[in-house]
């Protein structure tokens, strides 16, 4: 029998503000224990917490960016749950009122991941077991959150991938999350079930919780995948419980405690007032959002007549592809930046992070008078690279490298005495052309490219040499 | 009903050091809060307003960072710590 995963995906995606979203402690990352806390954050009595403006704008932004419906009204409600990790016992969360409903993502392959809902929360503070007691650090609580959660819509761990990246790419293109999944700042809960393929039903799905890296998630499912299926098979029940995902094993095993109480007992959070999102507020906000990263790609590949892959590749990024779109302003052939940019500029960074922060000393502005100095023919394309590698070295303008003078490319008497002076200095090669052998004229032609350093024409030289051999 | 064990057990669980002699009074007071509750409970909760009770919406906070406590004060309430977290014992 042929089996279908089924899979639904849970994602934390903490917000980079300022503040922490009920308090005016900072959100930096990795200071010493307990020095970003308040009494708002460490639960005291007597406290009051207070929404951050921020959080709502950057959630809205997000909702917007993934094809979701901005709610008119929106509440904050208790999460209960005892443990350590929360300080009042509760979790701040949002229950039956969220913040962004009925969005999607589409897939590459055409596949729209619904996105059942966004909603806003505050993080729990850092657990460290030591030999069986637990240090906690608050730092990390009341840092805010947005939870994503999509239907169960993902059929295959390249689709779960692909999700992932897709979120991560579009939360970095507006600005709300660097996602950065090993500092924690994106963390994936899957739930999963496995079905016949082709049938409706749904079958008993388990969840794996927590994971915070693509590759184990797409692990992980595989081998959770696998797993229900083998029990299937062998005529038993899958079990409906909370897994975590052991890297070193590759294997899922049962997570007990907290993670397996599921009576949160919501209600609503009295200290904190409705939340009433104005319809001019979301138009605002969505004015405001940048070209997101599927239309930058279709643009590429439409009108830029980019291909697919150099376009993904100047799309992953938003400092690429708002350089990009800079450097190709009013070009004839955009294509010729994006060359410029994936090869000689590309050669430049060499890790993932680098690309990402595309801090490069050549201005976008300089790149596209380039462009358009070779598109009017008045800079040939062998001198303009060098030219590029020298405006990447030192940051200078390209008139620095490149003087009129070079730009006029050279007159007839300029490119005549060149050409005589490499026939006076190839004597062989213009004896064996004289014999009938063609490519001996192109060592000559050779000769004149480079003593010109690149000025000349190479249709030019061969005229002239020819002409000149007679 | 409350009884007096139930005071006596919900102060244990709250950490709160109750004197003998004020035992009696309190469970009546804690029956009488149940009461109230119960009272309430008879309320419908259909009512939209639920949703915005204190007529209010939007109170917001401007995203500006402003000073933490010193760690020593965040810890002075903590039953115990240790390297300045708090520090949760192994139970049992
Ligand atoms: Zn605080």
């Amino acid at each position: 029998m042929k089996y279908e995963m089924v899979a639904g995906f849970e994602t934390h995606v903490e917000l980079s503000t300022n503040t922490k979203i009920f308090c005016s402690c900072t959100t930096a990352f990795g200071a010493e224990p307990n020095t970003h806390c308040c009494p708002v954050c460490i639960g005291l009595p007597g406290t009051l917490p207070k929404l951050n403006e921020k959080v709502v704008e950057y959630a809205i932004m997000a909702g917007l960016a993934t094809n979701c419906e901005i709610a008119e009204i929106a509440k904050m409600d208790r999460k209960n749950y005892c443990y350590p990790d929360l300080p009042k016992a509760y979790q701040i969360s949002q229950y039956d009122k969220p913040l962004c409903e009925h969005g999607y993502i589409e897939l590459s392959n055409g596949r729209k991941i619904r996105i059942t809902r966004i909603h806003i929360e505050e993080d729990a503070g850092k657990l460290i077991h030591n030999h069986g007691d637990t240090y906690v650090d608050y730092n990390r609580g009341g840092v805010p959150l947005i939870e994503i959660v999509s239907e169960p819509d993902i059929r295959s761990p390249e689709e779960a991938r692909e999700y992932v990246e897709k979120l991560q790419q579009i939360m970095r293109y507006i600005g709300v999350s660097d996602c950065r999944m090993q500092e924690g700042s994106m963390r994936c809960d899957v739930n999963i079930s496995v079905r016949e393929a082709g049938s409706e039903k749904l079958g008993t799905r388990t969840e794996i919780k927590n994971m915070n890296s693509i590759t184990f998630i797409t692990k992980a499912m595989q081998y959770e995948f696998e797993r229900q299926v083998d029990l299937i098979e062998a005529g038993e029940k899958v079990v409906q419980e909370t897994l975590r995902y052991d890297d070193a094993t590759n294997t899922t095993s049962p997570m007990r405690g907290k993670e397996d109480a599921h009576d949160y007992r919501y209600f609503r959070e009295p200290d904190l007032v409705t939340i009433k999102v104005e319809r001019e507020q979301v138009e605002k906000i969505k004015a405001c959002l940048p070209e997101l990263p599927n239309k930058k790609l279709d643009r590429y590949i439409n009108e830029y007549e980019i291909s697919e892959k150099d376009s993904a590749l100047l799309v992953k990024y938003r400092n690429i592809a708002e350089y990009f779109d800079k450097a190709a302003q009013g070009l004839k052939t955009p294509k010729s930046a994006a060359n410029f940019i994936l090869t000689q500029i590309f050669r430049r960074l060499e890790t993932e992070a680098d690309k990402e922060a595309f801090d490069i000393k050549t201005l976008p502005e300089q790149l596209n008078k380039m462009c358009k100095l070779i598109e009017s023919g008045k800079l040939k394309n062998s001198l303009a690279k060098s030219a590029l590698e020298k405006m990447l070295d030192s940051g200078e303008n390209i008139e620095k490298f490149v003087s009129e003078e070079d730009m006029a490319g050279l007159d007839d008497a300029a490119l005549t005495k060149l050409c005589q002076d490499a026939i006076n200095n190839s004597a062989n090669a213009v004896a064996d052309y004289k014999s009938g052998k063609e490519k001996a004229l192109m060592s000559i032609l050779g000769f004149v490219m480079k003593n010109s350093k690149g000025r000349a024409d190479a249709n030019a030289v061969k005229e002239k040499l020819k002409e000149l051999i007679g | 009903m409350v009884t007096r064990e139930d005071v006596e057990n919900i102060a244990l669980l709250s950490k709160l050091f109750i004197d003998e002699n004020d035992l009696d009074k309190l469970t009546e007071d804690m029956q009488n809060i149940i009461n109230f509750a119960d009272t309430i409970n008879k309320a419908s909760d259909e009512s939209e307003e639920f949703d915005n009770i204190n007529n209010l919406e939007n109170v917001f906070r401007n995203d500006v960072v402003k000073e933490s406590l010193p760690v020593s004060e965040i810890l002075s309430n903590a039953p115990e710590q240790a390297d300045d977290h708090f520090l949760v014992r192994k139970r049992g």
